[in-house]
């Protein structure tokens, strides 16, 4: 009686502890999962180390994309101061203006002698 | 973790020679094999430990929050390879022996033990069973049978209550017994 109640007691708490049960649990012990290679360690430092490079490292200790942003951000302010802004000898004087006009009318009157008018 | 809050690289070498067994074969297990990209996974893992240093607070046990790390690692990238692999519409392939994984899978249903098991057919049966679990109970079978933790710690970990950590256990529990039920006769 005390034997079926302990192995009936035995099989509830390996139930109870949900694990995969002797057999299998030990099947599987003897595929225990792989080790890292001796490398690792080194290659991991290595990649840190990579990543992990100062800024101060790179080009006037700006990292790639901010240069993008400080491109990008000088290009909108040059745009912006000269957008509007007059260009060297765009005034015109009043005398080309006139002759010009002059031109004009003298290119309609000869347009109109031209058509017999 | 203290030390390496401060940017300690040598006593980051340090924990990672003290857990790199346990995260490699965790990653190996639940990518399908030790290849170039499992190790990749790994570094990754330990890239992440040295980058979120500060979010661990040493309120719970190290190798739980590292787990939970490696938990997260490895899902998004089986995320990213099934993407992947429903994009290019590929069978993926073993790294190591060139094989295609859905051939081994068909083979290995057919394959009956021999009486004079080796070790080395053994360990290959186990590997393919435990990789034709699904992911979440592939890890907490790894989790309970190579790292020992409690029900508790797993639910923890993969963010899952008890109840279910038990069930995905149970359901994997019996999926290894019939896949593994020829070698687990010849063992007796």
């Amino acid at each position: 009686m005390v034997v079926i109640y302990s192995m009936e007691r035995n099989r509830t708490e390996d139930r109870e502890r949900g694990g995969l049960g002797p057999e299998l649990a030990a099947l599987l012990a003897k595929a225990p999962p792989p080790q890292a290679p001796d490398w690792f360690a080194a290659k991991t430092l290595a990649r840190l180390r990579n990543e992990e490079r100062p800024a101060a490292a790179k080009p006037l200790g700006m990292a790639g994309w901010r240069w993008v942003w400080a491109a990008g951000a000088a290009a909108v302010v040059a745009g912006w101061v000269l957008w509007d802004r007059p260009k060297a000898g765009s005034e015109i004087s009043d005398a080309e203006v006139f002759a010009a006009l002059d031109a004009l009318v003298q290119q309609d009157e000869e347009n109109r002698w031209w058509a017999g008018l | 973790m203290a030390l390496i809050v401060k940017r300690d690289e040598e006593a980051f070498r340090i924990l990672v020679e003290r857990h790199q067994d346990r995260v490699f074969g965790l990653v190996a297990r639940m990518m399908g094999g030790a290849g170039p990209e499992a190790e990749e996974a790994a570094q990754d893992v330990f890239l992440r430990v040295w980058k979120s240093a500060r979010t661990y607070r040493a309120e719970g046990k190290f190798t739980s929050w590292l787990m939970m790390v490696v938990r997260n690692q490895v899902f998004t990238r089986l995320g990213q390879q099934k993407r992947r692999q429903d994009i290019d519409g590929n069978n993926p392939v073993d790294d190591e022996t060139g094989e295609s994984l859905l051939e081994r899978h068909a083979d290995s249903g057919s394959a009956a033990p021999s009486e004079a098991l080796s070790l080395k057919e053994l360990q290959k049966a186990v590997e393919e069973a435990c990789a034709e679990l699904p992911e979440s109970q592939r890890l907490i079978v790894h989790l309970r049978q190579y790292e020992g933790l409690e029900f508790e710690e797993i639910g923890k970990i993969t963010g899952q209550s008890l109840t279910a950590v038990k069930a995905l256990m149970f359901r994997a529990r019996e999926k290894l017994k019939k896949k593994l039920s020829g070698y687990l006769s010849a063992s007796n």
